[in-house]
C-alpha cells in the first residue's frame, strides 16, 4: 500500500452549504494515485475536475472525506502544515503560468526554496531550469519569454523542491500546439524518471499522453481507465510542419 | 537563511513597484523633515538659553527693580526707584556667600557724539567691580577705577562698535566725546562681546562711572540692576534668600506686599526658559507627529491597495508553500523600509533645512545625533503600524487565489 501517493476517500466539496446557491462541485469521490503513474482528470469546464485537482493538491479543504498525501491525513491539517506539505510534496503547474512579473526567470524558480529550509537555493534553481532546456534565458524576465517557454520556467518552479507529485491545471490551456506538445513532452521525460503527474485538461487529445484517463462529470468519476497506448509528445512535435526544433 | 530570502523578496517587491513606493515615502518624508527641524529648533532655543546662563555666570545672581517676573526686560512705564546704591553695599556687607557686587544703571538710547559723527546707545553707570562680576573689561586704555567713582570723573569706556561708529580707525582714547550735554574723555575700549543673546549689540556701549551717572547725567539716585557673584555657586539659593529678607527689611516692605525687586538667579532662568520652550515644543511636535500619522495613513492604505493587487502573487507564494507568518513578514518589512528609508531621507532634508533656516534667519537650530535616531525609530515605528493591518490582510489570503485569472 505505501507505493500509494495519493489517496482520496469519499470526498466532497460544497460551496456556499444551506444556502439557495448552494453548489455541489464534488461529490463523494474517491481515489487511489500510486508513485510514478501520469493521470489525466478530464471533464468539461464546470465539471468538478480543478477542485478535485486542489482539494488532492491541499490548495484546497473538502468539504467531506479524507485525503491522505504519501500516507498522511492531510485533509484535517492547519494551514500552515498544508503550507509545509505544498512545499515539500507537492509542485504546482498552472493554465496562466503565474510566474511574477519583472523577476527573472531564475527568481521565479527559486520561489518555493526561498520558503524551505534549504540552503544553495541559486544553484538548485539553475539546475531545474536546466532540466526544463532554458539555463540560458535564467536572467530573462518572463516578457521577454514566449508562452512555451514561461509555462516551462513554471515547470521548472514545479519541479526544483523535488516533490513527490506534480499537478497540472490545463498547462496547455494558453500555449500554441507546438508549445503544448513541447510541455506534455517534458511531461512524459518528467515521469520517465519517476514523477508523478497529475494532469488536469478538458482536451482529449492532451489527455492521451498521459497512461491513466479519468474523467469527471458532474462532479463525479465516471470513467477510470488505463491508457494502453499513450501518444508520445515527441512524436507529435516531429510531425508538425516546419519541424525544426527552436531552442 | 529563509529570513534572509523572505527579507529580500520584500526589497524585490518594493523596486517592482518603483512609483507606489515612491509615494509612500512621501508622506513620511514630509513628516520626519517636519519633526527633524523642529526638534532642532526647540534643541537649538534651549542650548541658546544655556549658553546665555553659562556666560552670565552660574555662580551669580541678578536684581532688578521692580517686582514681577518678566526675563531680560526693562521695567516700562514709571521706573522703580526703591533700590539704591547703599542696597548693594549692604548685600556685599551683609550676605556671607556673596563674593563681590556689581550695581548699574541702565540708560537706553541716548546721543553720543564726536566731532560731526553721532550715534545713539545704551549708557551705563558701573562700579569698578564691574570688570571682574561681568569678566568683562577693557580691551585698550583702562576701565573705571576707584577715583574716578570718588571723583565724579568725566571719563568712559566704550565698546568696540561705538568706537567704530565715532573714530573709525582712529585712536579715541584721550578724545572726548558728548554724551547727552556732557563731555566725557575716553579712557578705554571694552572687549569685544558680540551680539546679546536678545539680538542687542552689547559692543556699542558707553560705560562711566556710577556717580557720574547719578549725579551730571542722569540726576537720579537709585539703580536698575545688581548682578551679585557668589563666593560658591552651591549656595545660590541660601543667599537668595538672604538677599530677599535683607532688601524686604532695607525697603520696609510690609509682610504680604510683593517685593518691589526681583531676584533671577540661573536656575530660574533656565526652569522658566525650558518651561516656555517645552510648551511650545510640544505643540510643534505635535503637528509634526500629526503629519507623520497622516503618513503612516497613506503608507497602510496604499500597502492596501497593494495587497489586493498581488493577490494573485500572495496566493502564488502561499500555493509553493509560504506560511501566514512568512506572507506577514514580508509586508511588514516592506512598510518598514519604506517607512525607514522615507525617514532617512526625511532626516537628511530636515538636517539641511535646518543648516538654511539657521543660516538665513539666525535661529539657532542644533542638530544632533539624537535627532537622526529619534527620526529613524519613529519612521520604522510608523511603518511597521502602518504595516500590520495590510499585512494581516495578505496572510489571510487563501493558496487557491493563485488559481483565479
Amino acid at each position: 500500500m505505501n507505493d500509494l501517493i495519493v489517496q482520496a476517500q469519499n470526498i466532497q466539496k460544497v460551496y456556499n452549504p444551506g444556502k439557495t446557491s448552494e453548489v455541489v462541485a464534488v461529490r463523494d469521490v474517491s481515489l487511489d494515485i500510486r508513485k510514478g503513474e501520469f493521470v489525466a482528470i478530464m471533464g468539461a469546464s464546470g465539471s468538478g475536475k480543478s477542485t478535485v485537482m486542489n482539494i488532492l493538491g491541499c490548495l484546497d479543504r473538502p468539504t467531506s472525506g479524507a485525503v491522505l498525501l504519501d500516507g498522511m491525513e492531510v485533509s484535517g491539517l492547519p494551514d500552515d502544515e498544508l503550507a509545509k506539505v505544498r512545499n515539500k510534496l507537492i509542485g504546482f503547474v498552472f493554465q496562466s503560468f503565474n510566474l511574477l512579473p519583472r523577476t527573472t526567470a531564475l527568481e521565479n524558480v527559486e520561489l518555493p526554496l526561498v520558503y524551505s529550509e534549504r540552503a544553495n537555493i541559486g544553484r538548485m534553481a539553475r539546475m531545474a531550469l536546466e532540466a526544463v532546456g532554458l539555463n540560458q534565458r535564467d536572467h530573462h524576465y518572463p516578457g521577454e519569454l514566449s508562452g512555451g517557454e514561461q509555462q516551462r520556467v513554471a515547470i521548472a518552479r514545479a519541479l526544483v523542491n523535488e516533490p513527490e507529485i506534480i499537478f497540472a491545471d490545463e498547462p496547455t490551456g494558453n500555449l500554441d500546439t507546438r508549445s503544448s506538445y513541447e510541455v506534455i513532452s517534458l511531461f512524459q521525460k518528467l515521469n520517465g524518471l519517476g514523477k508523478t503527474i497529475v494532469l488536469v485538461t478538458h482536451e482529449p487529445d492532451i489527455a492521451e499522453h498521459a497512461r491513466r484517463i479519468i474523467r469527471v462529470s458532474d462532479g463525479r468519476i465516471v470513467e477510470d481507465r488505463v491508457n494502453e497506448h499513450p501518444k508520445s509528445a515527441e512524436d507529435e512535435l516531429r510531425k508538425l510542419p516546419g519541424k525544426e526544433v527552436k531552442e | 537563511m529563509k529570513t534572509l530570502r523572505i527579507v529580500k523578496s520584500a526589497f524585490k517587491s518594493l523596486g517592482r513597484n518603483k512609483l507606489r513606493t515612491f509615494l509612500m515615502m512621501i508622506g513620511v518624508i514630509v513628516g520626519i523633515i517636519a519633526l527633524t527641524m523642529v526638534v532642532s529648533a526647540g534643541m537649538g532655543a534651549r542650548q541658546r538659553v544655556m549658553e546665555r546662563v553659562r556666560k552670565f555666570g552660574l555662580d551669580s545672581l541678578m536684581i532688578r527693580a521692580g517686582g514681577g517676573q518678566m526675563l531680560g526686560r526693562e521695567s516700562g512705564g514709571q521706573p522703580t526707584v526703591t533700590l539704591k546704591l547703599e542696597d548693594a553695599e549692604a548685600i556685599k556687607r551683609e550676605v556671607r556667600e556673596v563674593a563681590d557686587i556689581s550695581p548699574q544703571i541702565h540708560r537706553p538710547q541716548m546721543e553720543v557724539k564726536y566731532a560731526d559723527k553721532s550715534t545713539t546707545t545704551m549708557v551705563l553707570g558701573a562700579m569698578p567691580s564691574f570688570a571682574t562680576v561681568w569678566d568683562w573689561g577693557a580691551a585698550k586704555g583702562d576701565f573705571i577705577s576707584e577715583e574716578d567713582v570718588e571723583n565724579v570723573a568725566r571719563v568712559c569706556v566704550i565698546g568696540p562698535t561705538t568706537r567704530k561708529d565715532l573714530f573709525g580707525e582712529a585712536n579715541p582714547i584721550g578724545e572726548m566725546i558728548r554724551v547727552g550735554s556732557v563731555q566725557f574723555e575716553v579712557k578705554g575700549i571694552l572687549v569685544a562681546k558680540g551680539t546679546s543673546p536678545a539680538g542687542g549689540d552689547m559692543d556699542s556701549r558707553v560705560m562711566i562711572p556710577m556717580t557720574t551717572m547719578m549725579r551730571r547725567l542722569a540726576n537720579i539716585d537709585y539703580i536698575t540692576n545688581i548682578k551679585v557673584r557668589l563666593k560658591n555657586a552651591k549656595d545660590m539659593k541660601k543667599a537668595a534668600g538672604s538677599i530677599q529678607a535683607l532688601l524686604r527689611e532695607r525697603h520696609q516692605q510690609a509682610p504680604g506686599v510683593p517685593d518691589d525687586f526681583s531676584i533671577i538667579t540661573p536656575g530660574e532662568v533656565t526652569e522658566t526658559a525650558e518651561k516656555v520652550a517645552g510648551t511650545f515644543n510640544l505643540f510643534l511636535i505635535l503637528v509634526a507627529g500629526i503629519s507623520l500619522i497622516a503618513g503612516g495613513v497613506v503608507v497602510s492604505n496604499l500597502m492596501l491597495i497593494s495587497v489586493s493587487e498581488r493577490r494573485k502573487e500572495i496566493g502564488l507564494r502561499k500555493a509553493v508553500g509560504a506560511r501566514k507568518n512568512n506572507i506577514t513578514f514580508q509586508f511588514l518589512i516592506e512598510a518598514t523600509a519604506v517607512t525607514l528609508t522615507g525617514g532617512i531621507i526625511g532626516i537628511a532634508l530636515g538636517v539641511a533645512g535646518a543648516k538654511i533656516l539657521e543660516a538665513v534667519t539666525k535661529t539657532p537650530m542644533a542638530v544632533s545625533w539624537q535627532i537622526v535616531v529619534l527620526g529613524a525609530i519613529f519612521s520604522s515605528l510608523v511603518g511597521l503600524i502602518a504595516g500590520i493591518q495590510p499585512a494581516r490582510r495578505a496572510a489571510s489570503i487563501q493558496p487557491i487565489e493563485a488559481l483565479k485569472p
